[in-house]
This record gives C-alpha cells, sequence and structure tokens, in this order.
C-alpha cells in the first residue's frame, strides 16, 4: 500500500525514502495526460471542425427554449439567508447517509448507543441553530 | 481508556453548551443581558474547573490519548490528547476567558440584545483555542485555528456601522484566511513528505521519524515552512505582524483583550505541540528559523513601538516583541515549554488588563486610544493609574514584576540552546522598550489640567485587579507557577 496509509516499506530498521516520492510520478503522469488529452482533444475540434459563425449560434442556450428579455436579472438579497440555511441542512443530510450506513457496523462491535447519541448532538445543535434563526426574524419576508 | 468518556474534551463541550445556551436563552426568553451573564461566566469556570479535574487524572495516571482505540478501525488516529499540556492550556485559558467577560461588561451592556453573540462568540473561540492545545491531529489543530479565528474576525467587526470596524475586520478576515490557508498547505506537504496528519498514535509523524531516515526533505522543509507562516502570523510574529495594529486600533477595545491574548496562548501552545512534539528530530531544521523570526519580532516590535501615539497601537507593536521574546524559548526544544507556558500566562493576563483599562479609559467600543488621554489618569483615578502602571512595569519586563521572570527563563533556555546572539539581541531590545513603557507610565503620572473624574465599573475593575495581581505575584514570588508548568509538557 504504498503511497496511501502505510508510505514506508521496512528494509531492516531502515526505511528507504526514494520509493515513496516516487509514487508522485504516477501523480505527474497523471497530470501530463490529462493535460495531453484534454488539448488533443481541442486542437482536433479545430483543425477538423468546418466553421459558420453567425446567426442563431450567437443566441444564449437556455435548454432549447428561446430566450425572453435581458440575460442579467435581479434577485432578492434574502434568498441569500435562505441559501445559507439549505447549506446547512445539505450538510447535515451528507453526513446523515455515511451514518446510517455505518451504524449497523457500531451496534456490532457494540458502539451503536454511542453511535446514535453523537449524531443526536449533531442534530440537536443544527437544530438549535434553525430556532436561532426564526427566532431572529430571518424567515419572515418582509 | 473509555470511549464514551467525555473529561478529555470537557472544556470544549462545556464552552460550546454554554455558547448555545447563551443564545437559545436570547432568543426564547428574550431576557435582558443579565441573564446570559452568569451563564457565560458559569462556563468559563466550570471549563477551567474541567481543566483542573484534567490536571488531577493526569496527574494519576499520566497523559493518554483519546478517541482511538485497536477495535475500531475507522478511527485510525487519535483525535484527543489529554495530558499536563492540554490540562493546564484549559486552566489557563477558562480563567482568561472569564476575566476577559469581566473586562468586557461594560462593552457587553452598551450592546443591548446584540450582546448574547458577543458572548456567545468570546465562548466559541476559547473552545477552539483550546482545541489547538487539546489535539494531536494536524487537521483539528487547524478546524480549532478557524473556530477561533473566525469568531475573532467577527469580534473585531462587532461595532456596526464603524467604518475603522469594518475595515480592522475585513483586514483581519482577509490576511487572517491567507495565513489560514497557508498553514494548511503546510500540513498538506508535511502529510506528503511523512503520510501522517498525527503526532502520536500509529502510524503518526513522530513513528515516521523515529525508523526513517530522510532522503530528500525538500517536500518536509517546505510543509514545515508553510505551516510556521501561518502560526507566526497568528501570534504576529515579525515579518507576519502588519496586520496587528490596524485590527487592534479598530477593533473595539474591550474584545481585543481576548483576541490579542488569546490567539498567543493558543498558537504558540499548538507551534509546542507540533514542532517539539512531533518534530522535535528535525529541530536542527527549524530552531534556526524560529530564531530569525524571534530577533526580528523583537527589534521590530520595540523599534516601532518606540514612535507610536496611541496605547493600541502601542500595546500591538509590544506583542510583536513579546512574540519574539516567546519565539526564543522554543529553540531549547522540550526545554523551552516551561517558560513557554509561565511566559504566556503572565503576558496574556497582562494584556487582558491592559486593554480593560483602554476601554475603560476611552470607551469600550471605541476606536483611538491616543496615549496623551492617560495623561494624568493616576490623579483622575488613582486605582486605574496604578494597575495600569503595574501592568506596564509587568509588560516591560521590570524587575519583581512577572514580564522579568518570564523574559529571564525565555534567555536562559536560548542561551543553553547555544543561541546567544538572540539572548543579546533580546536583552538590548528589553532595555529599549523600557523607553515606550516607561513613556507611557511617566504619562500617567504627568500633572493633569482637566482633571475630569473617571468611573470604572465593577467588572472591569475586577478583572484589572486580577490581571494587575498575577503581574505582580507571579513576579515576586514565580515559584508556584514554574512549579506547575514544570509538568505541563506535551506527553
Amino acid at each position: 500500500m504504498a503511497g496511501t496509509n502505510a508510505p514506508i516499506e521496512c528494509k531492516g530498521s531502515i526505511l528507504v525514502l526514494n520509493q515513496y516520492y516516487d509514487d508522485y510520478i504516477t501523480v505527474a503522469a497523471f497530470m501530463i495526460m490529462g493535460f495531453v488529452l484534454v488539448g488533443a482533444a481541442v486542437m482536433m475540434s479545430r483543425a477538423i471542425a468546418p466553421r459558420a459563425p453567425g446567426g442563431l449560434k450567437d443566441v444564449a442556450y437556455e435548454s432549447g427554449i428561446e430566450p425572453i428579455g435581458e440575460g442579467w436579472n435581479q434577485s432578492h438579497i434574502r434568498y441569500y439567508i435562505f441559501a445559507l440555511l439549505f447549506l446547512i441542512f445539505a450538510v447535515e443530510a451528507i453526513f446523515l447517509f455515511p451514518w446510517a450506513l455505518q451504524l449497523e457496523y457500531f451496534d456490532s462491535i457494540g458502539m451503536g448507543v454511542f453511535a446514535l447519541v453523537e449524531m443526536l448532538v449533531f442534530l440537536v445543535i443544527l437544530f438549535l441553530g434553525l430556532i436561532y434563526a426564526i427566532r431572529k426574524g430571518v424567515l419572515k419576508w418582509e | 481508556m473509555g470511549n464514551a468518556a467525555l473529561l478529555p474534551v470537557a472544556f470544549e463541550v462545556i464552552l460550546i453548551a454554554g455558547a448555545l445556551l447563551v443564545l437559545m436563552v436570547a432568543v426564547i426568553a428574550d431576557r435582558r443581558r443579565s441573564v446570559w451573564a452568569p451563564i457565560a461566566g458559569v462556563a468559563y469556570l466550570a471549563a477551567a474547573a474541567a481543566g483542573i479535574l484534567q490536571w488531577r487524572a493526569v496527574a494519576e495516571s499520566g497523559g493518554d490519548l483519546y478517541f482511538s482505540t485497536p477495535d475500531i478501525v475507522i478511527v485510525r488516529s487519535p483525535m484527543v490528547v489529554m495530558d499536563g499540556f492540554s490540562a493546564f492550556a484549559a486552566i489557563l485559558l477558562g480563567l482568561l476567558g472569564f476575566v476577559a467577560l469581566l473586562g468586557s461588561w461594560d462593552l457587553v451592556v452598551r450592546l443591548g440584545k446584540r450582546s448574547a453573540e458577543f458572548v456567545a462568540l468570546g465562548l466559541l473561540a476559547v473552545a477552539g483555542l483550546h482545541m489547538m492545545a487539546a489535539t494531536p491531529n494536524l487537521i483539528v489543530i487547524f478546524i480549532g485555528l478557524e473556530t477561533a479565528s473566525i469568531s475573532f474576525y467577527i469580534l473585531a467587526g462587532f461595532i456596526r456601522g464603524s467604518r475603522a470596524s469594518d475595515e480592522s475586520a475585513l483586514k483581519y478576515f482577509l490576511l487572517g484566511s491567507l495565513a489560514s490557508a497557508m498553514f494548511l498547505y503546510g500540513i498538506a506537504l508535511t502529510f506528503a513528505a511523512t503520510g501522517s496528519l498525527t503526532i502520536y498514535g500509529a502510524n503518526s509523524i513522530r513513528d515516521f521519524f523515529s525508523v526513517a531516515i530522510i532522503t530528500e526533505p525538500g517536500i518536509l522543509l517546505a510543509g514545515l515552512a508553510l505551516m510556521l507562516a501561518g502560526l507566526f502570523f497568528k501570534v504576529s510574529a515579525a515579518p507576519f505582524h502588519q496586520w496587528a495594529p490596524d485590527v487592534y486600533q479598530g477593533a473595539p477595545s474591550a474584545a481585543v483583550g481576548l483576541m490579542a491574548a488569546g490567539i498567543k496562548v493558543a498558537a504558540f501552545a499548538a507551534l509546542a505541540r507540533i514542532f517539539i512534539g512531533g518534530f522535535i528530530s528535525q529541530i536542527d531544521a527549524w530552531a534556526p528559523i524560529i530564531g530569525v523570526v524571534a530577533a526580528l519580532s523583537m527589534v521590530v516590535g520595540t523599534t516601532m513601538a518606540l514612535v507610536q501615539t496611541d496605547l493600541k497601537r502601542l500595546l500591538a507593536y509590544s506583542g510583536v516583541a513579546h512574540s519574539g521574546y516567546l519565539l526564543a524559548t522554543f529553540v531549547g526544544g522540550v526545554e523551552g515549554v516551561p517558560p513557554m507556558w509561565f511566559y504566556v500566562s503572565t503576558y496574556a493576563f497582562m494584556v487582558v488588563g491592559a486593554f480593560t483599562i483602554v476601554s475603560v479609559v476611552n470607551g469600550p467600543a471605541a476606536h483611538a486610544a491616543p496615549i496623551s488621554s492617560f495623561k494624568g489618569l493616576a490623579k483622575r483615578s488613582p486605582e486605574m493609574g496604578w494597575l495600569l502602571a503595574i501592568i506596564m512595569f509587568g509588560l516591560s519586563g521590570m524587575p519583581f514584576f512577572a514580564g522579568f521572570v518570564g523574559k529571564v527563563f525565555a534567555f536562559v533556555v536560548a542561551g543553553e540552546a547555544g543561541f546567544l546572539w538572540l539572548v543579546v539581541i533580546g536583552t538590548l531590545a528589553t532595555v529599549v522598550g523600557l523607553a515606550f513603557y516607561l513613556k507611557v507610565v511617566a504619562t500617567i503620572f504627568a500633572p493633569d489640567e482637566s482633571g475630569e473624574g473617571l468611573e470604572a465599573s465593577t467588572s472591569a475593575r475586577i478583572a484589572i485587579a486580577i490581571s494587575a495581581t498575577v503581574t505582580v505575584v507571579f513576579g515576586i514570588v514565580p515559584w508556584p507557577l514554574l512549579e506547575v508548568v514544570r509538568d505541563a509538557l506535551p506527553i
């Protein structure tokens, strides 16, 4: 498992680290290949694609529907608060999924209650945040 | 070690629960500040008491790592360490938070309903600060640093509609984020070089150095340098200090005490934990860097403080110089940890006391604190005048004040480590530094024409008195504290 959790390979009592740094050659190779492939694709399309600028091509693409009105639109600053609150609960949901999947495992090693309480603490803290936001009048639209 | 044992994290739990309680009481009960005052105060004191319990537990059975057991493979690396080091940090930060809360009480009263957030942010910040001292995991140190820093950014800009306060908060936020990013990148490079994020435990940085010989240290050195730069910024060591005077100037005086003192305590603790706990085998690589930065901080801080006309800016530059003296303890390796603790714990209380006096004299939300406004303070309010004089003597390193003892031990450690040039520069900087501290003292005792009386609230007076008491008591009888910090070592 060089390069992940145990980067060091034992040779007697002294470890050789050059090997470990060699793993970064893989990273470098990946990066170079990435640039080369993307660059090649762009160059290819440049070289062989027919070009006919103008007309409908200058119109903004909006899921196939013909665009109406200005491209710039104002949205209400209040949405910002909603977005923030949404973000909190989106993160909460992301944490809940892996936790739910691992709960049985925790139970099997006798730590089910511990894991449950841990998640409850997390949920309660976020819930208090929601209460705080509501009481502060953040969700009122005035 | 039980996994449900809460003692190792009791400090953080108490403070965060206290912060949530303060916020909930503020919005649900809709009471006045009289209710959340005791909550926050009790939370700080309870947290300090938890620190004392930790200290006793460590004294009985020795330090240990927590939240990592052989049977749970998911939790690979320990996240919490309970040792003399973290327990001392808990006691110190709990008491410091309490004194800072007393000192900022005038501001809390003036802020009215918003003060719940002010108090809660203070509690959260202190919880984050202790997290930096109590974890062996570099990422958790970063999380603690951010918890504290973000709270401090908000506290710096807490006076709404004030341009100076906005400027202070934005400056602190932008530069502080840059420093955090550098610190994080340093962690990433360290991980790349050692394959570990944790200082102790299985597969740790320590294990790595006990068996490995690094043939190409480039990545490791870059990582160490970036981590150092990030923490140097947080303690405002030269040349990473330019933000400090502007931020201190613009932030409300009553909040600066905790900002300035707390982050120094925690950042030096993290520095000791990382570099003395984890990278002690690399001391030849990092000690010279710290030595040079220490010397630079002493020189720059002292010379810049000489020309200041504002007490808040003067204290900011004196903080730069003090960071230099504190850094001088680090070149001595593990020998430097007890002097570091002695110095930073007495210094922290002096700083909180000094800024509390500034907020009493110039108003808790004021930005400017021209030294001329302290003219004749001893006559207007003998109590404030004498206490400020005591704190100034303490900061200057006069004999029989705590700053002197701290400096002596710092210089002894640096000298024994072979950094004699650093001791020479430090001594010179101390002597030159006397000039501006004594200038303040002379202003305090200068005859005053206006002769206006000065009223301080009881809480502010208690805070300043505690700070002055620490300065005097540990200057005359430093042995009890020296005895304690001798055991406050990282495991």
